[in-house]
This record gives C-alpha cells, structure tokens and sequence, in this order.
C-alpha cells in the first residue's frame, strides 16, 4: 500500500548517503577497459594503413573502406568482392535464422505446455546443444553430410539415389548443385551452409521464445475456444499477434550471432561464396595479413550487428509495454 | 522506556502527499490500531515510524529522544510485515534468533531465546522446520516471535492478519492481544478491518487520506464519530443530507430533533448519520417518526436488516429484538432517536450515501 | 490427434537435434584414423589418446579446464558488483554500465576477438594464459550478470526491511539475506560461463597468438587437415560435461525460471 516502493528509498533509509563512489568508478574503469576498448581499438584501425612487410601504422585513411566497397583500384577498375562476401554472409544468416526461428516456434510453444519437469529436462538437452562449440557442431554434419559416410551413403544403399534418378528429380538436384553424376552431393552447398547455421542457432530460438511463450496466459486460448475458435484459427488470431514481436526480436538476434560464424562458412560453403567473417580472418590473421583492412571489414560486420541489435532491443521494448 | 510521538509527519512522493501533518502519542504499553481504507497511508506511517522511510517533514521521540534520522537497524523496532518476510534460507528457530545472531549473541544463547520465544507462541515442535513447511498461521506466530526476539521498545505489525483465512484471523486477533498485554509492549497496528481493530486496540486512529479523523478508545469512536467519514468507515451507518434549523435537522418537509442540539448556524448544509441498530421500527413516542415502506429483508438469524423506503431516504434498520415477521410491501413507522442522531458538516463535494 | 501431432513433432526435433550428436559419439568409436559411421573397428583407442598419451590433447584440455573455471571465476566476481549496483541503484548510469559489459557477448565474437588481438598486443601480454582467462571474462560476463540479476529481483524487498528492523546494516543484510538466497543464481551464472568458455575459440584463436590452445581451438587449427576420431571424443567429453552442468543447475536451481518463464505456474 506504500505508494512508492523504489528499491532506493529503502536502502538509503539505511545507510547514510555518504557512498563510496570509488568502488564504482573502479568497476566503471575495468569494464571499460575490457568490454569497450577491443570495440574501439578496431574502429581506430581500421582507418590505418598496412606497412608491406611491417603490419601497419596509425593514419587516418577512407582506403581500407574504400577497398571494401568499390576496390582498391577505384576508379580504373570496381571490385564488388568483399561486398558480394557481405552479401553471403546477409544471406545465409536471414535463411537460417528465419528457418531456425519458424521450426523454434512450435516446439517451444509446445514444450512450454508441458510439466515444468519436463521443461527441465528438455531445457538441460536444449542448454547443451545450444552451448556445443561450432567445431564441433560442423564436426557432426561433416560426417552427415559427407560423401563416404552418412545422408548420401544412406541415400545410395537405401534406394533413394536410384529412384530420385528413375523419377526425374536427380537432374534437378544437380542443377541445384546438390548432386554430381554418381550420387547426392551436400558438401559444399548453400543448402549445407545454411542447414548447419540453422541447426547452430535453433537452440538460441528456443531459448529466446521461451520466456514470451511461457507467458503467454493459457485462459486467452481457452476464452478463445469457448468462442468457437479452431486450433489453426486460435493460432492465428490470438497466440501469434501476442507473440509477433518476439517472434522477429528473435530473429534478429540470431541474425546477428551468425553475422560471424566461421567454421561453418570455411567448411560447407563453396569458395566463392565465403563470408566477411571468413575474410577478417584471412586479414588478420590468415595469408594476406593486412590488420588496417581487417579492422574495416570488422567495423562492418559491427556495425551492421549493432543495428540490427537495436531493431531487436526496440521491438522487445516495445512488446513488454504492451 | 518507550513514550513514543510524533510531531507533524509530513511524507510527500514528489507531488505525492501520502501523510500529512500527523501528530500522535501512543499509550505506554498499550496497543494502537492504526485504520483505515487501504491507500489512507497508515503503512506509511508505520513504516516511518520503523524507520524504513524518512519523513519529508515531523519529527519523531521515544522517551524524549529524537530519533527521527535514526535508521531502521538502531531502533530495532521489531516489524511483522504483511508478507511476513521470513527468510526461506533459514530454519524457524534461525529466523527468530536472527536479530541476536546479527547482533553477535552467542550460539547457544541465541538458540535458547530462539526456543524460549517458540514456546511463547506455541511452536516449540516447529523449531527445525523449514519456512516452506509451515502453514499461514504458523508462519505469523514465527514472525512475531523473530520481532520480539530482541525485546524491541516498539512492536510493530502491519497488517497481521490479511494473509490468514477469515476462521484463523479472529483467533489469531484475540491470541495477540492476550500476548501483546501479557507482554505489556507498545505496540501499533496497521489494519484496514474495523474488526480486528476494536478486537485488539486499546486506541484506534482512524485514518483518511494521509489525515488523521479520529484518536480515541473503540467505542468513543464507534458512538461518538467525529465527523461523516468516522461514522461510514467504523460500523454501519445511514446517512441523511440536509440543513440545520434551530439545533435540529431539515431535510424536505421533515424536521428531525437532535439532542444535543447541532452546534451550527441556521441554514448550514449538514450530513445526519444514524446506525441501523439505533433506529427503531416499534414503540418509543419520543423521537422521530416516519413512515416508512419495506423493500427488502435480510435475515441472518440474529438479527433482521430490513431495508426501508422513508420520506427522507433509503435506510437499513437492524432489528435483533421484535422479531416481527416483515415481508416486502409492509408499511410501518420507523423512530430515529434524538440521541441516536449525529450531525456533521456537509462539504460540498460529498454526494449523498 | 492435436496432441499426438504435437509429441511427434517434439520427438522429431529432438531426433534432429541429437543426430549430428549421436553421429559424433558413433565416429569418436573408431578403430582407425578416418571418420567414419557407422565406425569402424570400435574401440576405446581414441578416448586414450585424448586423455592420456597424446601430449597435445592433454595439455589443450589441461588449458581449456583453467581458462574456463579462471574466466568463469572472473566473470561472476565482476558481474556481482555490478549486478548489485543495478538492482540497489537503478540509476541510468549502472544501467548504461550494464550494458557496456554485456557488449561482447551481443556483437559478433569475431569482431570482438580481432579488438582484443589488437589490445594485448599494445600491452604486450599476447599469448599469456591469463590474458585468455580475463578475454572469456569479458565475453562471458553478460551470463553471470543476467543470472544474478534474476536472483537479486527475486528476493522480496520486505526481506531487506525485515532485517534492518532487526539491527542488520546493508552490509550485514548482503552477508545474511542477500548472499544466501542469490546464491544459487550465482552458480547458475558461473556454470553457463564455464561451459560456454570451455567450448569458445574464436576469441580464443586471436588472443592466444598461437602460444597454447584449448581443446576447440586445437580443433579450429587442425581443421584443414579435417576432422579425426580424437576430436570426435573431445566433443563427447564436452556434450558430457554440458549435460552434467546442465543437469545440476536445472536439479538445485529453477532452470524454467531462469529462463524466463512465468513463476507463477507450475
């Protein structure tokens, strides 16, 4: 019945206001140092300028950006490569994570119906597959998808190599790039990239949905039964509209987190379809070491992160208002 | 010790006035029931008093000591609150000597009060339980043994009973009034429920609206309510806007005759109030007859209400001794004592009841 | 019918899920040097290997178990003030604070890892355990921040009163009502830390300067010469230890509700 129960009035009645503010600014000062400087050291880079042969000097220079964009030898000649690797990378992270969020929803909304022991147990699967590393994740469908071993091997013992090639579908599959002459091929294909991407965040989507779901107040369905409503019908007009927000927050978020995978990039996409990902690490660390042009094409895949990030806190602002 | 009072407590929440200019003396030894409707900022004031909140403006004393900036944890007032706030990482018996373990008590000590205080409140079988185990009851009886651990000069409760189901409520209300005089602590009492009010208190403040009514013993309050607020929120009440003539009260074409004379000017807009048991349907010449039309019974077993329709307005007459079978649609007399009429000032933005 | 659908398709993901699981399992069986499944020749040659007698593997695994228990350390001994600072303060300024140190766990890791190769470069410490450890603090330190902070808005604020009315400062009521009831959320943060380091190797990859390696990133370096059965134990070991953290945080702690879901239902 207090009229305001702030958390502040309570503790100052304690203690006297007299704080030590230095606490804070240490933790300020570390956090800073730790969480915000690495941001800033790349953003300050990447206007450098690499030293054949000595890695870089400090400068303030557009050409590392200028590379990126239109190439390094504007304007005799415009390089659209590292634009087309930010165009793949844009790619197969809005597939998968659409994929990822729309096959996410049910299970989650199903998962959240059941006993909270049940819940407990699928979470503990869910938390470890969600937290298994990429290497490890590509290892798995590496194997399944691989030509000695795993789907294709089945696909040929069991017939359905043969009868894919009896019914006509054999030759689409090949103009798909999912098939050489002999059998089904999924390495390396968009089709793996974006599966295993797919795979490496369905987790995360449940994880995400889970909490919108499990809010979600069973009565509104039933007032919606009562009424006369299906299934298809109480999904559509009552569960869905609650849960829109959420439901693309998620994607968003998950967007961003595969903005960066690189393992599954360098294993199941084809060479000419890598990502900016892959190709700050070939400039950072990898042959061509040219750090000042690494730190760009980082400062890119930040910043289209950070917007999008943005979006995603927006909307979740926006769907806990209302 | 104790002799505690406050001195024109102000609280303000920005433009937020939750308590306004109280200024109270609470009876040594005593219990005070702070009441009122909920958001009359009588927690408010209680928890000022505790010291969880700082007042805008006022001061506070015990035993002649301002400790009106003194925090919460130096006047160790013992508190139960509405919750109760046990703490579910400790057992009872832990939760109760908590207070003497902080303050570095010795382990057995403390353990032998801890015990001491659970068999005051008849919980000694409890004492290592967990907090999740007990039921609503026994949990109130462990907070109020953890706020008397420490002997505090002021007992403290707010709200006590609003977790407990109504059977429990009314016997936990008379077990900690017998305990509070047992124990012969000042203690205060937030509650909105008139009941446990007059139940319990040696003194009721009635309050409304961060103001304090009326100060005063159950039953000044319940037969001479100072003013219409009083009269509505303690007991039933019905009431009767009119205006004053010659001490008496006019409403339509009736003059009503009030004893003793209303104290107001002719002409002044008055609200009459008269409680259901006090009008009488039978005999009594000596007073102020209506006729009167009945609209609907409700029969409780010991006592009628019986609704009427009366030249001056609806009433509820309860009718515990005539016993007369009424049925809709009779028509009667009704008499409202002289002395059974009380008089207050209208304010002009008080609708009629 | 709904309902039955319903379990298949539950049943169905779950299959999908553990299959490039299982196929690991299988594959960290064989006898021989290539991946294959079904595996070939099965035995327990592989597990050997990676525990015992390969000197690589051993030593990665050493270094994965100390960055991982350093950094999980790290992350929720600074995420506790912090979290403390939010929830008794609220100000914009904690909250700003907040969400600085939640920054590289949002943004790409890549990026992150590339800013952090810069930074101990100009320190000069590249390459040194320790600088690996204090890197996952700082990726990881949003788990711990976001655990604790769903412990600290769990504890009734009629506790905190309750106590100062007893005779308990701040501090003596963090000591003895604060501390003990977020305590399990502490460790929750601490367990999703450490098994999130003990499997990262990005961040990992530009701040170890290829001085020492865990078990990801020796993964991640021999990755063009593909993958051997001794990797695929080394993901056993891992899904293990995962479900084993897993498991007890969900047994001691409130997994559903530490996930977010409404406390109010069962």
């Amino acid at each position: 019945m207090t009229a305001v129960d702030s958390p502040k009035a309570n503790l100052s009645a304690e203690t006297p206001p007299t704080r030590r503010p230095w606490g804070t600014w240490a933790l300020a000062l570390v956090i800073g140092f730790l969480c915000v400087t690495p941001f800033i050291l790349v953003i300050v880079i990447s206007f450098g300028q690499k030293i054949d042969g000595a890695g870089w000097a400090w400068d303030f220079t557009f050409a590392n950006y200028q590379r990126f964009f239109i190439g390094a030898l504007w304007p005799e000649e415009v390089t659209l490569l590292h634009l087309q690797r930010l165009y793949y990378a844009l790619y197969y992270a809005v597939i998968a994570s659409v994929l990822a969020v729309l096959t996410a929803f049910p299970f989650t909304y199903l998962l959240t119906r059941q006993s909270r022991r049940a819940q407990s147990i699928w979470l503990v699967f869910i938390l470890a597959s969600l937290s298994l590393s990429e290497v490890f994740i590509v290892m798995g469908w590496d194997v399944l998808l691989s030509n000695r071993s795993g789907l294709p091997m089945l696909f040929e013992v069991s017939g359905a190599t043969d009868w894919l090639k009896e019914t006509g579908w054999f030759e689409v599959l090949r103009e798909w790039g999912l098939a050489n002459p002999r059998n089904v091929k999924f390495k390396t294909s968009e089709f793996a990239t974006v599966l295993t991407m797919s795979y490496l965040v369905w987790p995360y989507a449940v994880i995400l949905l889970y909490p919108a779901l499990s809010r979600l107040d069973p009565s509104l369905t039933e007032a919606a039964r009562t009424m006369g409503a299906g299934p298809a019908r109480v999904m559509s007009s009552v569960i869905l509209p609650t849960v829109k927000l959420p439901l693309i927050g998620a994607v968003l978020l998950l967007f961003v987190f595969l903005l960066g995978s690189y393992v599954t990039v360098v294993v199941f996409a084809e060479p000419a379809k890598q990502t900016t990902a892959v190709a700050v690490y070939e400039s950072v660390r990898g042959s061509t070491l040219d750090a000042p042009f690494g730190a760009a094409q980082a400062v890119i895949l930040l910043v289209t992160a950070a917007a999008f990030l943005a979006l995603a806190q927006y909307l979740t602002k926006r769907s806990e208002i209302r | 010790m104790a002799g505690l009072s406050l001195k024109y407590i102000r609280k303000s929440y920005g433009d937020v006035r939750a308590v306004e200019n109280v200024s109270l003396d609470f009876t040594d030894g005593g219990l005070t029931a702070l009441l009122g409707p909920s958001g009359c900022g009588k927690t408010t004031l209680l928890r000022m008093i505790a010291g969880l909140e700082d007042p805008s403006a006022g001061s506070i004393s015990l035993g002649g000591r301002d400790i009106t900036r003194l925090p919460a944890h130096k006047r160790k007032f013992g508190m139960v609150f509405q919750s109760f706030a046990l703490f579910p990482h400790l057992n009872v018996s832990d939760n109760v000597s908590y207070a003497l373990t902080i303050a570095g008590t010795p382990r057995g000590q403390a353990a032998a009060r801890a015990r001491e205080l659970l068999d005051l409140v008849q919980l000694s079988a409890f004492a290592e339980r967990r907090i999740g185990e007990l039921s609503g009851g026994q949990r109130q009886r462990v907070a109020i043994a953890r706020a008397l651990a420490q002997e505090p000069d002021v007992f403290l409760l707010d709200e006590p009973m609003s977790a407990l189901d109504a059977k429990l409520r009314e016997d936990m209300q008379v077990e900690l009034r017998q305990l509070q005089q047992r124990l012969g602590i000042t203690t205060i009492v937030v509650t909105h429920d008139q009941h446990e009010a007059m139940t319990m208190a040696d003194s009721i403040v009635v309050m409304s609206q961060g103001r304090v009514e009326q100060m005063g013993t159950p039953q000044a309050i319940y037969h001479h309510p100072e003013n219409a607020f009083v009269a509505d929120f303690i007991g039933k009440a019905n009431f009767f806007d009119g205006v004053t003539e010659g001490g008496n009260v006019r409403i339509g074409q009736h003059l009503l005759q009030v004893t003793p004379p209303a104290n107001f000017i002719d002409g002044s807009p008055v609200r009459m109030a008269v409680r259901p048991e006090k009008a009488m349907l039978a005999g009594a010449d000596d007073g102020n007859r209506l006729p009167a039309k009945v609209t609907f019974v409700r029969d409780v077993g010991p006592v009628q209400d019986i609704h009427l329709d009366t030249p001056i307005g609806r009433m509820i007459v309860s009718d515990s001794e005539s016993g007369q079978p009424l049925r809709v649609g009779d028509a009667l007399q009704v008499t409202l004592p002289a002395d059974a009429i009380h008089v207050f000032p209208r304010l002009s933005d008080q609708a009629a009841a | 019918m709904g309902r039955t659908f319903g379990h298949i398709f539950m049943a169905l993901s779950g299959l999908v899920l553990a299959l490039p699981i299982i196929v690991v399992a299988g594959a960290s069986l064989n006898g021989g040097r290539t991946m294959l499944f079904p595996p070939e020749d099965p035995n327990f040659a592989r597990f050997v290997e990676f525990f015992v007698t390969e000197t690589i593997w051993v030593q990665a695994l050493q270094n994965s178990i100390i960055v991982a228990f350093g950094a999980s350390t790290l992350a929720v001994l600074l995420a506790w003030p912090l979290a403390y600072i939010l929830w008794a303060r609220g100000s914009k300024a904690s909250k700003v604070l907040a969400g600085l140190g939640s920054l590289p766990f949002a943004l790409p890791p890549i990026v992150f890892g590339v800013g952090l190769g810069f930074l101990w470069a100009f320190t000069g410490n590249l390459g040194a355990l320790w600088v690996g450890i204090v890197s996952h603090a700082a990726l990881f330190l949003a788990l711990p921040l976001v655990t604790i902070s769903i412990g600290l808005q769990s504890i009734d604020r009629a506790h905190l009163d309750a106590a100062a009315t007893m005779g308990a400062t701040e501090a003596v009521t963090f000591r003895t009502v604060i501390l003990p009831q977020t305590l399990p959320y502490s460790i929750s943060g601490f367990f999703f830390a450490l098994v999130l380091s003990f499997n990262e190797f990005i961040v990992m990859f530009f701040v170890s300067a290829s001085a020492y390696a865990t078990v990801t990133l020796q993964i991640f370096n021999s990755l063009r010469n593909g993958y051997t059965p001794t990797m695929a134990v080394a993901a056993v070991a891992f899904i293990v230890v995962s479900l084993a953290v897993f498991s007890a945080v969900a047994r001691w702690g409130d997994l559903p509700r530490l996930m977010g879901a409404d406390q109010s239902r069962n």
